[in-house]
């Protein structure tokens, strides 16, 4: 073998003097090297790992030009202190009024958030591939899904505001419209997940469509819905502050009076009762999650997001089933493995028609009319003006038509481009950022990487901690502490993202299997080899997957943060929706309509090819 | 829209009425011919075994009995509906007169095992069904009956999901029972459970047909349980009909010849096994 190899090695083959040549019948004096099969590249691996290499030089310069300087930001310190002195602390508006607010904030949020749920039940149908009646009808879905996801909540808010009397009505509809994109594809991701055989026999028996639905669909995708409601529901907490500043009522209205009129104490005191309440309403969901779906709380990414890692499904089946004794049975006498645990024993089937009151049955009746109630207190404080809903069609031709055709107005074409590319660059850094941390943080929050578990511990309640803070709000104190536009809006957009994407790394690093990790470890390695040789190729795919997730939602809210004075086209979009330039506002639509959809796309394949 | 299966109204006549005719039936899946021109028919009140390895097409002929499978070719006749020209609400109708156990009993595992009961009462009743309130206390009282009859009462308000695999297939025969069915498909009932589980479960379907007067289609592999518990025995064998004989009386050497027929994977096998019986 080596004498082969040693003969071989240097001795040019063919006409290329390459070693590529083949030379058949004469197998002793191939080399090893030119019998060893060359690797083959799939040009769409190497497209999408040169684009890889693309995105992240170009997050480099981005980062690079934004210039986020330490020096600068200490020095921005000391002008947060001087801005305190000058503004003479926070101040609050009246107690009953600040309760009024809150409750109408959180009123149309939740209203918004169950609006979108309901449209996104017959969307999500449509668009799954196991329930869709045709391939049309699924293209429609989609194809609404994608557009809605896409449409920035606030543009929407700005049409609405126009067609409808003011108050809290444009608000739910633009968060209930702009929610139907996530809400429906996430439905019908786990519409797709489901176990298809009760669907089945639901059909066996006669049933119908609808019928197959509601008793085979519905029940196995209850804790995945449930899951995406509430995220959602957060999501659109921390996206109602943009909302006052178009003149959606609530918090986020009278904040933006406040800076308009130079009033920073209220300000910031509002952006302080909003933080909290975000932080609040995080915690409340996280408890209504573990009180409703327990340990069962089913698959996909948002349910992961909120679900501890190592529970184990099946732990509470066991417990729950016991033995059948003493029933008047034609098999009486039946092997159980299971322990007798608390199983009601029925006389009759008369007798069992009763349901008997069990802690668990008190405990999910009382849950669900307490979410039945919070749900219709939501919608009597958004008091919504129902007559708005005969009136508006009068309005909405002229209101339409006042967006076309879009134009640029004063500022030109050039200027609002470069706007644009402003954000895409405030995203693409904020990403880098962020996942250079999430990397460090992830990796030590995940079990199998951390030296011990006190370190993996304290990383993953740091992320939670982090994943509290509501980005938005963030930006916009930076914004006005620190006086800078597009850095404080990157930093704001970054620190948001770790707590996402790190406990997203974390999950991903913990998920890939042990042998390798057990293989390298037996053979000497030590754990920083462990780590490169096997825990992060194994996850690195899932990594990709969820870093273009970061980037794809980075893009939508730095659209945003122009609003709040972060940067970026936001800014124009704010202008010319104040000066009633509408026809601005649509063309800026359609910029950032196109660059959302490319970076969705880009993100689709870049998975699929990675694959 | 029926209560039950109303037998005395049937003509009495000497020959024995057919529950299920199968003539010339094909189904191809692109290139692999599931079934090749099978022919078939099955009297009230028999119990049928299919007989066959995987894949022999067992489990598709027992689908073409409720229109879940559509022929290719041939005609494919149930309780006097021909099946494959059904459709919408008939084929519905068709499907509530006949009950269907799948091997991996196909409950769904968050409801509780008296809905997933109450389900099978789907067919007879328009609309959809959220939750127990959906049900009559009549359907209730029903369902709850069945429930006792395959010894299941006291779990009636349990997840489905908590059940072991022998628990969770009755809890399927007493949906399959809720349809009042005239005749019970059941595709390998028993291939998903542990053996002392299978021979309660065989043993209750059974004593079921026999109670009601059912008539039974069901797919096994397993020889020996299909010559103990059927009336009849057909075989298939790359979904050909090689086997159609009484299961009373056969004996061991009988069984052998069987497994040879039915069982025997590949030609050779079978020529071997041809001059092992013939010697």
């Amino acid at each position: 073998m080596t004498a082969t190899l040693v003969t071989g090695g240097g001795r040019p083959r063919g006409p290329q003097g390459g070693s590529t040549q083949h030379t058949p019948g004469d197998p002793a004096r191939e080399s090893l090297e030119t019998r060893a099969p060359k690797r083959k590249l799939d040009p769409q691996r190497i497209a999408a790992g040169v684009s890889l290499g693309v995105i992240a030089v170009l997050a480099l310069i981005a980062l690079a030009r934004i210039d986020i300087s330490i020096p600068g930001m200490f020095e921005s310190v000391g002008n947060a202190q001087r801005f305190f002195e000058r503004v003479g602390g926070l101040s609050f508006p009246e107690p009953a009024k600040l309760l009024q607010l809150t409750v109408l904030t959180v009123g149309l949020v939740l209203t918004g958030t169950v609006f979108a749920a309901i449209l996104s039940v017959p969307i999500a149908y449509l668009a799954a591939a196991n329930t869709t009646p045709s391939h049309t009808a699924r293209a429609i879905a989609r194809f609404i899904g994608v557009f809605t996801r896409a449409l920035p909540d606030v543009v929407l808010a700005m049409v609405f505001v126009l067609l409808f009397s003011l108050g809290a009505l444009p608000g739910i509809l633009a968060i209930g419209i702009h929610s139907i994109g996530m809400i429906s594809k996430m439905f019908a991701d786990a519409i797709e997940q489901i176990d298809e055989g009760p669907r089945l026999a639901i059909r066996a028996a006669g049933g119908t469509k609808l019928q197959e639905f509601t008793v085979g669909i519905l029940p196995q995708v209850t804790p995945s819905w449930v899951a995406t409601v509430l995220h959602r529901n957060d999501i659109n907490l921390r996206g109602s502050v943009i909302l006052g500043y178009v003149g959606v009522a609530g918090l986020g209205l009278e904040m933006s009076y406040a800076f308009k009129s130079l009033n920073y104490g209220l300000g910031l005191g509002i952006a302080l009762v909003i933080f909290v309440l975000c932080v609040a309403m995080e915690m409340i969901s996280g408890a209504v999650r573990v009180t409703m779906l327990g340990e069962n709380a089913g698959k996909g990414v948002f349910v992961r997001l909120f679900s501890r890692r190592g529970s184990r499904p099946g732990a509470r089946a066991s417990v729950a089933g016991g033995a059948a004794v003493g029933a008047g049975s034609a098999l009486a006498g039946e092997a159980s493995v299971a322990p007798v645990f608390a199983s009601p024993v029925f006389a009759s089937p008369e007798a069992a028609l009763r349901r008997p009151w069990t802690g668990a049955r008190a405990r999910g009746v009382f849950f669900g009319w307490l979410a039945f109630a919070v749900v219709v207190a939501g919608v009597v404080v958004s008091e919504i003006n129902w007559g708005d809903f005969f009136t508006f069609w009068a309005k909405l031709p002229p209101v339409l038509a006042s967006f076309w055709p879009p134009n640029f107005g004063s500022y030109g074409f050039e200027r609002i481009f470069f706007a644009m590319i402003e954000t895409v660059e405030i995203a693409l850094a904020a990403a880098l950022i962020t996942f250079v941390v999430s990397m460090v943080l992830g990796s030590f929050a995940a079990r199998n990487v951390a030296p011990n578990r006190a370190v993996s511990g304290g990383a993953r309640l740091l992320l939670v901690g982090i994943r509290g803070i509501p980005e938005l709000i963030l930006a916009i104190v930076l914004i006005v502490i620190t006086g800078l536009g597009a850095q404080a809006g990157t930093i704001a957009l970054a620190v948001g993202g770790v707590g996402l994407l790190g406990k997203l790394i974390a999950d991903s690093l913990e998920e890939v299997p042990r042998g390798p990790e057990r293989a390298l470890i037996a053979v000497g390695s030590s754990r920083t080899q462990m780590f490169f040789g096997a825990t992060l190729p194994q996850g690195s795919q899932a990594l990709i997957g969820h870093t273009f997730y970061l980037i794809d939602t980075n893009i939508r809210a730095a659209t945003l943060l122009g609003i709040v004075g972060g940067g970026g086209v936001g800014y124009y979009l704010l202008n010319a929706g104040q000066g009633s330039n509408y026809q601005l506002v649509g063309s800026i639509v359609i910029m950032i309509l196109v660059t959302v959809l490319l970076v969705e796309g880009l993100a689709m394949w870049m998975r699929k090819a990675l694959r | 829209m029926h209560e039950a299966p109303n037998l005395s109204a049937l003509p009495e006549t000497s020959a024995p009425a057919p529950v299920i005719t199968v003539d010339g039936l094909t189904k191809r899946f692109d290139e692999t011919v599931a079934l090749d021109n099978v022919s078939l028919s099955v009297n009230r009140g028999e119990v049928l075994v299919l007989l066959g390895l995987s894949g022999s097409g067992k489990s598709t002929l027992l689908r073409h009995f409720n229109g879940l499978e559509t022929p290719t070719s041939g005609e494919v006749s149930v309780l006097g509906e021909r099946v494959n020209r059904l459709s919408g609400r008939n084929l519905r109708g068709l499907r509530s007169r006949v009950g269907f156990i799948f091997q991996q009993f196909e409950l769904v595992g968050a409801l509780t095992v008296l809905e997933n009961v109450l389900s099978g009462a789907l067919g007879s009743l328009r609309g959809p069904r959220l939750g127990l309130f959906g049900y009559s206390r009549e359907l209730k009282l029903r369902a709850l009956g069945h429930l006792d009859r395959v010894g299941l009462l006291d779990r009636a308000y349990q997840r489905a999901d908590t059940l072991s695999g022998g628990q969770q297939q009755r809890v399927a025969i007493a949906r399959a029972l809720m349809q009042n069915p005239e005749v019970l498909l059941a595709d390998e009932p028993v291939a998903s459970l542990d053996p002392e589980s299978s021979t309660q479960v065989m043993a209750l379907i059974r004593e079921i047909a026999a109670a009601d007067g059912l008539t039974v289609v069901c797919s096994l592999h397993q020889v020996d349980l299909a010559i103990s518990w059927a009336d009849r025995i057909v075989g298939l064998r790359h979904g050909a009909l090689v086997l159609d004989t009484p299961a009373e009386g056969l004996s061991k050497a009988e069984v052998m010849e069987i497994y040879g027929r039915v069982a025997t994977p590949t030609d050779e096998l079978e020529a071997v096994n041809r001059e092992l019986v013939g010697a």
